[in-house]
């Protein structure tokens, strides 16, 4: 199609404003003064009680006002017991305004509490913790205590995984291709489990009105976007050497995989913040035994790679494996739930576009098909693999 | 444009991942908790143990409120009592500090007016019904049929009925709404005490009137309050004050719903207790009596040593949600009336 006339500017600008200004006029009718034609049905106030801490000899619950209309904190009560109370910075909250309420009370360790918050028309609105702990104070001890579970769970299983190097590096062009397809089957499986990780802390901890699995297929989805854009543009660029690009590709997936750690190690910091300590040490070893699999995924493709490769292999086994302790660290020190929902779907996200990238390459590598016995056994198998492996966690 | 959407996304989600960063400083509070440890804020401070509400309805004044009606003899010699009450179904109510309820109330309170007359006198009511829904007073006690509010219904928006009947028996009773759904008009408020003294009289004392009541705020068949007289803690901020060796008469109805019992438990003395009051032998002599639904009695008892005494259900879960309350006993013996030994004269009565 040919335009006769290069249309001005200002005619452009106009033409795609004036939708905008009849969205306006709508919503100036629907909400301005003396129009009640909306005034249908009553709207129901609604909080959640996004966060508990136990700090002290008090209980700390912030609180989010997260329904349609204004509300007033009134009253705090724990195991349903009506408690004396200090709301900051104040009682009324305003749309997804957020308040803490802090109540003194002499709780036990390990034992399980439910906090209720009544607002003035005497609704109210609990969370059950399942084992009172106190929240983690921030100390080079404790700072040193995440990192080295941080580097049980992230760094030194993908090193040890991407010890498999020499082994791959033996194989046939088809028993490589099952092992890259292999890596794929076990990626699948992390990108889907987190996307599962992130629904599960958006149902627990944030309100609906959050739309929490919208908002994970949003993040995923932009997070994808944004890696699939810059990972081409990163092969691209490598395109003129030949043994680039499986450096590129084995990046791409140490940065997926980076994220997804940092995800778990959020979740980690987390359950022994939470003072589910019990549960973490059998996380710990789950989630060791579960990512020496993703050392594997990073040492398939840069098999290919004929040079001396140490150096690149440590350097990526450290993107891979130490974000695992930087999540350990802002889970357990500054846990927030929207912030673990929103960094599990980026990493879930990353993961699939590092999918995308090895099927197109196995499928390049493969006369265009991707039907080839090694490939289909080779997802199976690493989806097998890493569902056995999970059972642990 | 993607990765300024999602330095975009980033941004604004910090909001909501670090709320508490954003809260600006202001001046400190502080109260002290229960337990006596001190508590700093920068915020309000939301205590209903010892906040008081703003409140129309005022408990201490309810206590000891007896309304004896408009007083008339008839021809036959025989007392008339003639009491107006009113139904409403749209008072909201700040039952505790912050906390607004629906009442649904007669003569606007909730209990409504303590009804007091004497065995045998005639006591006419003319109830009005100025809610929007349909409501009836059913006495406890001897009527006849159609006396009894119960298929006598009253039309709201100025409805009206006359209740008559010859008081009786002698003891304590509950009024109430016996409209259906009946839990609704019973949690919601419409209740009250009638008191029928007998003829011969009690011994003089100071009388008060505990309705044991629950609030189901949120509606889920569960009370989120208790009290004696509707406002949860009350009697705790502010102590009932009383006088050593000076004979307290609490005439005690329960009216909780929801939950099957209650019960009242009396701190440092024990009580006589006369079950709906129909009899002048106390039952008991104890400091736990446990009530049904609109089970009801009169708890005797005086103190022997000043000081602060708590009265409260011993079904802890009631107390800590506001059925509590404190005697605040002072020592004055110039104007007793009563003899100075509790001890002494009527304990033959006790039986054995």
């Amino acid at each position: 199609m040919e335009l006769d006339k290069k249309p001005s500017k200002a005619k452009t600008i106009i033409s795609g404003l004036i939708p905008f200004v009849f969205v306006m006029i709508m919503m100036a009718y629907i909400f301005g003064p003396g129009s009640d034609l909306l005034d249908l049905g009553v709207p129901l106030p609604e909080i959640t009680i996004e966060m508990i801490d136990f700090v002290g000899s008090e209980v700390h619950a912030t609180v989010r006002n997260t329904g349609p209309i204004p509300v007033e904190v009134v009253m705090a009560d724990i195991n349903d017991r009506i408690q004396p109370a200090a709301v900051e910075p104040d009682r009324f909250l305003e749309r997804y305004e957020t308040a803490l309420v802090r109540i003194p009370f002499e709780w036990n360790e390990a034992e399980p509490y439910t906090i209720g918050i009544t607002i003035e028309d005497g609704t109210r609105f609990e969370k059950e913790i399942e084992a009172a702990a106190p929240r983690l104070q921030l100390s080079l001890e404790l700072i040193g205590f995440f990192a080295i579970i941080g580097t049980y769970v992230g760094i030194i299983p993908v090193m040890i995984g991407l010890m498999w190097l020499p082994f791959i590096r033996r194989l046939s062009k088809n028993k490589y291709h099952f092992f890259m397809a292999l890596t794929v089957g076990l990626l699948l499986f992390l990108g889907i489990d987190s996307i599962e990780e992130a629904l599960d802390a958006s149902a627990e901890n944030l309100a609906a009105s959050f739309n929490g699995a919208l908002l994970v297929a949003t993040v995923t989805i932009l997070s994808f976007l944004g890696l699939y854009y810059s990972g081409e543009k990163l092969i691209q660029r490598v395109k003129d050497s030949p043994y680039a690009k499986p450096v590129a590709i084995a990046l791409m997936i140490s940065i997926g995989i980076g994220l997804h750690n940092f995800g778990e190690g959020l979740a980690i910091g987390a359950a022994i913040g939470l003072g589910q300590v019990a549960l973490s040490t059998f996380l710990i070893v789950g989630f060791a035994l579960h990512n020496t699999t993703e050392g594997l995924a990073i040492a398939s493709p840069l098999a290919k790679e004929k040079k001396s490769v140490i150096r690149k292999l440590v350097a990526m086994g450290m993107i891979a494996g130490a974000p695992a302790i930087f999540g350990a660290w802002l889970g357990g020190f500054m846990y927030s739930p929207f912030s673990a929902v929103i960094f599990l779907s980026i990493g879930a996200g990353a993961i699939f576009q590092v999918i995308i990238i090895i099927m197109k390459w196995l499928r390049e590598e493969n006369e265009n098909s991707l039907s080839s016995a090694s490939i289909v056994s080779g997802i199976a198998v690493g989806m097998l693999v890493m569902y056995l492996t999970s059972i642990f966690v | 444009m993607i990765f300024s959407l999602i330095a975009a996304t980033a941004i604004s989600s910090i909001f909501f991942v670090f709320p508490e960063v954003i809260t600006a400083q202001s001046e400190e509070k502080f109260f002290v908790t229960h337990s006596g440890g001190v508590v700093k804020t920068t915020g309000e401070i939301i205590d209903p143990l010892y906040v008081e509400a703003t409140m129309e309805f005022d408990p201490m004044e309810y206590l000891r409120d007896f309304d004896y009606g408009l007083t008339s003899t008839l021809p036959d010699g025989t007392t008339l009592r003639e009491y107006t009450i009113v139904a409403e179904d749209d008072k909201i109510m700040e039952v505790s500090p912050g906390v607004f309820y629906n009442a649904w109330t007669f003569n606007g309170s909730v209990p409504g007016p303590t009804i007091r007359a004497t065995e045998g006198d005639t006591v006419r009511v003319n109830f009005i019904n100025n809610g929007s829904k349909q409501h009836t007073m059913h006495f406890h006690g001897i009527h006849p049929a159609e006396m009894d509010g119960v298929f006598e219904i009253v039309g709201g928006g100025g409805g009206q009925f006359t209740y008559e009947f010859i008081a009786g028996p002698a003891g304590v009773h509950p009024y109430h709404c016996h409209v259906m759904p009946l839990e609704e008009h019973i949690v919601h408020g419409l209740y009250g005490v009638f008191i029928v003294d007998p003829k011969e009289g009690r011994e003089p004392a100071d009388e008060m009137v505990m309705v044991l009541n629950g609030l189901d705020t949120d509606f889920d068949t569960e009370n989120n309050f208790y009290a004696a007289n509707t406002i949860p803690f009350y009697y705790q901020h502010h102590p009932i004050q009383i006088k050593t060796n000076e004979l307290i008469r609490i005439y005690v109805v329960n009216m909780v719903e929801f939950d099957p019992i209650n019960n009242f438990h009396l701190h440092g003395n024990l009580y006589k207790y006369y079950p709906t009051g129909t009899d002048l032998v106390p039952s008991f002599y104890t400091d736990m009596i446990t009530l049904s639904q609109t089970e009801r009695g009169i708890m005797e008892f005086e103190y022997q040593y000043p000081g602060k005494y708590l009265f409260h259900a011993h079904k802890v879960e009631f107390s800590e949600k506001g059925w509590v309350g404190i005697f605040l006993v002072s020592d004055d013996n110039s104007d007793s009336l009563q003899e100075t030994s509790p001890t002494t004269g009527d304990t033959n009565e006790y039986g054995t």
